[in-house]
């Protein structure tokens, strides 16, 4: 696969503090784009603090070094870099997209969020006050509702919390719970900076090095992800569309298995010729909106599956969605297959073009599996999987009971409330 | 470090065009580095072209080029983008249709008689029937989505008339009325050669792209297709819809802006940038970084034939009265207090990123070659727009400032409980 002139080399280095370095050069591109994954969120949020992850990472980035909020903002903005970011379950990240020329100048305006952020008490009221009104605008927002609801019974321990964290959680956080919280939760050890874009490795490690080789400390290791029993609830809301969602595990991102679960997954709902399309949607109009999804946490793979329709057309919908995952059992066609490799592969590449893209799974991949894979390695597993392995696969391996959350005006006959 | 501007100079590009006999204009980009290509049709027709009674038929009409042809079945067209390994899609907006595709190179002959098949649709009736139910549990999806609801409340009242104003989805009611025949004389007056652009992005060969196109689109009858174009007479002035179901308040926001062949559209994206961008801007600063709204920020959309700034707010009903008064006076102020000279290049260098990271995939490129080359009716690469961007003077954006858009801005508000201060909408 020639996507990279280079030869598709991936750069992979530990800095003496502990920040591991990941870079893929694209060099016929202008742009350069970053992620620094930093491995706190609200799995990891203090008992009674919930949200904290979420206002932390907002403070981090309100002033660092010698710059107050809006001179750090203006000096980032200045160098035109397009900012990104959010905090997770498992991660908080800040992303920078920019000309490639600028990375010595953005660099450290990157570093100092997590190096030396201020942290300052008056911006701390309005970074809380922020994500409370975050929190309340989900309100509004059913499908976001339905998902976190479907998490929150799905997954036990820390994993199952909503990044958006709670009410009595957000109220009871202060600067110096929070504070105290940044020096446990953010260093260098078990954070990923990962770069992607139109620039050589060596003048990219000498600028991570100036940039980052002064920042120190600790974060926690992630908690492993644990299960609940298998569940089904309603969730009552005021909304034209009941929203649904189910949640099954699959295998962990590291798991030899994942490619043919993946490849089977594509036949379910890799796209608008799969079965769940063409079942719910071009055979029957149930839905707009139907799909199957694999997700991962670190060491840890789950399924989720939603479909959104109008209460009336609800019971059928699940039905259908349950029986094509139970039919996805009895194995898939050779020409599904096909369809579903060739559709993986594409996907592969073309996503490979984009360089916040690239630096993303750069990042994914360290945090999920612990290393980070070439495109001729996923390329060559995914070509591994036949018809007969695939299918003496799911033949093995059952999918197990999903926990099913719907949200909508009057519960599903198989829902009770 | 590698400067490597140098090594995407504008060499490595070149554009290409062709007009078929038909009247079908046949556009590309081509781009050395590129290792897929993305391909689709333009079809300059969309909401603002549709008479009240088949209100929806532009968004409809994409989803049915789907659902076959005389060659192929719904499910063989799905197929086929399958087998292509395909990312495709469509959209269709208030100025435009489009379908597209991305592929690997040597499969984009497959993915042009694939398109190009489609737009030549079979519009079969049990089709017909079960895609309306689709687009009817499309339209409850957006019921429950109040911040898009909110733009086809305020952007009919805004737009007063004008065709600008029409929804995209349609309503229930048009659309349960909406019978096949008008849909197929929908096409009939809209789907000519001429009003099509196809335009290819990325790594392809130009003569097999075009011998290609002339072999497929070869029937095509020509003939013309107007577009009403009729001066625009905004409202302004602040209303609301009440919807007690709503925990919170969301507005859109509207106020005169540049039409999408006006020079001064760049300036006008400059300035919607200082004051609405989601990071950085004087509405981040007023309101989203004080946590008084969970959002607030100000675009502009140059459109065919005239344009608008449009925002959007979503806040605590509580806070309603005070916010919506912080950003209508951020804006009425800027008219006042104009950007100064670093304001307004962070914004322009900000613009020139986000346009540069656009282009990196053929994908993102082809959707802004396609709908720049269709309203222009020429060629610009993506460092004329930059260019353009960046010649963009803060004296441009005063002067756009001095004619007072924001003193004609337009709310609505949708959200609990009584409406706030309402002024009566006028023209």
């Amino acid at each position: 696969m020639a996507l990279n002139p280079d030869g598709g080399r991936i750069f992979d280095h530990r800095l003496d503090n502990g920040l591991r370095v990941l870079f893929e050069p694209m060099p016929w591109l202008p742009t350069l784009s970053t992620t620094l994954m930093l491995p706190f969120g609200s799995a990891t949020d203090p008992t009674g603090l919930e949200g904290s992850a979420t206002v932390l990472h907002d403070w981090i980035q309100r002033g660092a070094g010698a710059l107050d909020s809006r001179a750090h903002s203006d000096a980032l903005e200045a160098l035109g870099v397009r900012r990104g970011g959010s905090a997770g379950r498992e991660t908080a990240s800040l992303g920078a997209s920019f000309l490639a020329d600028e990375l010595d100048q953005v660099l450290p305006l990157v570093s100092s969020m997590v190096s030396e952020p201020r942290l300052d008490e008056a911006e701390f009221a309005p970074a809380r006050e922020l994500a409370e009104e975050e929190l309340r605008s989900l309100a509004d927002a059913p499908t976001q509702r339905l998902f976190d609801a479907l998490l929150a019974h799905f997954l036990d321990g820390g994993a199952g919390r909503s990044p958006y964290g709670t009410e009595p959680g957000l109220a009871a956080l202060t600067p110096e719970a929070l504070r105290a919280d940044a020096v446990r939760r953010i260093g260098p050890r078990g954070a990923i900076l990962a770069l992607a874009g139109g620039a050589d490795w060596d003048a990219v490690l000498a600028a991570v090095e100036r940039a980052f080789a002064g920042w120190s400390g600790d974060s926690l290791p992630l908690p492993e992800a644990r299960l609940r029993p298998a569940d089904r609830h309603h969730v009552m809301a005021d909304s034209a569309q009941t929203q649904i969602g189910l949640a099954f595990p699959a295998p962990a991102p590291a798991d030899p298995d994942v490619y043919a679960y993946d490849l089977a997954l594509h036949v379910l709902s890799g796209s608008m010729g799969a079965r769940l399309f063409t079942e719910v949607r071009e055979k029957r109009g149930l839905v707009y909106s139907v799909g199957a999804y694999y997700r991962a946490l670190h060491g840890f793979g789950y399924t989720l599956g939603y479909a959104g329709t109008t209460p009336e057309r609800a019971d059928e919908t699940l039905q259908v969605l349950l029986a094509e995952i139970r039919r996805l059992s009895e194995g898939v066609e050779a020409d599904e297959l096909e369809r579903a490799r060739v559709g993986t592969l594409s996907a592969v590449v073309m996503q490979g073009e984009s360089s916040s893209a690239r630096a993303g799974r750069l990042a994914s991949d360290a945090l999920l599996r612990g290393r980070v894979r070439t495109l001729a390695e996923i390329r060559s597993a995914v070509e591994k999987v036949d018809v007969h392995t695939l299918n003496d696969y799911l033949a093995a391996h059952p999918f197990p009971d999903p926990t099913v959350v719907t949200l909508g005006p009057k519960p599903l006959v198989e829902v009770a409330a | 470090m590698s400067r490597a501007g140098d090594v995407a100079a504008p060499a490595a590009l070149r554009f290409d065009r062709a007009v078929l006999a038909n009247g079908l204009t046949v556009i590309g980009e081509f781009n050395r580095y590129a290792v897929s290509v993305a391909g689709g049709y333009f079809v300059r027709t969309g909401a603002r072209d549709e008479a009240d009674e088949v209100a929806g038929v532009s968004h409809f009409l994409e989803h049915m080029l789907f659902k076959g042809t005389d060659r192929r079945t719904a499910a063989d067209i799905n197929r086929s983008f399958d087998e292509l390994g395909a990312q495709y899609n469509a959209f269709t907006s208030e100025e435009r249709t489009v379908y597209y595709g991305a592929v690997l190179p040597e499969r984009l002959p497959a993915l042009l008689d694939l398109l190009s098949d489609m737009m030549r649709p079979a519009l079969r009736q049990e089709d017909f029937d079960v895609e309306k139910n689709v687009i009817l549990e499309e339209i409850a999806m957006y019921e429950d989505r109040p911040n898009f609801r909110v733009f086809e409340l305020a952007g009919r009242r805004f737009w007063n008339g004008h065709p600008l104003g029409n929804s995209v989805l349609g309503g229930a009611d048009s659309i349960r009325a909406l019978k096949r025949e008008q849909m197929l004389a929908y096409f009939e007056r809209r789907y000519a050669p001429s009003n099509l652009t196809l335009a290819v992005a990325g790594n392809y060969d130009w003569d097999e792209v075009v011998a290609t196109a002339e072999g497929l689109t070869r029937g095509w009858q020509a003939f013309d297709v107007e577009r009403e174009l009729p001066l625009p007479q905004p409202a302004h002035g602040q209303t609301a819809t009440q919807d007690d179901a709503l925990k919170r308040v969301h507005v859109a926001a509207y106020a005169p802006g540049l039409a999408a062949a006006d020079e001064r559209r760049y300036p006008a994206a400059i300035l919607a940038n200082v004051l609405g961008d989601d990071s950085g801007s004087r509405l981040f600063w007023a309101l989203v970084d004080r946590g008084l709204a969970d959002s607030a920020g100000l675009g502009h959309e140059a459109s065919d034939g005239t344009g608008a700034f449009v925002g959007y707010l979503s806040c605590a009903p509580e806070r309603a009265p005070e916010v919506l008064e912080v950003y209508r006076r951020v804006l009425v102020e800027a008219q006042d207090a104009p950007p100064d000279a670093q304001e307004w290049e962070r914004a322009q260098r900000k613009l020139a990123t986000s346009l540069t990271l656009r282009a990196e995939t053929p994908l993102g490129r082809l959707v802004s070659l396609g709908a720049s080359y269709q309203t222009l009716g020429r060629y610009q690469s993506v460092q004329d727009v930059v260019s353009a961007v960046m010649g963009s003077t803060v004296a441009d954006g005063h002067a756009l400032l001095a004619e007072r858009p924001f003193d004609r801005l337009y709310l609505h508000t949708l959200g609990p409980g009584a409406a706030p201060e309402e002024r009566s909408p006028s023209s």
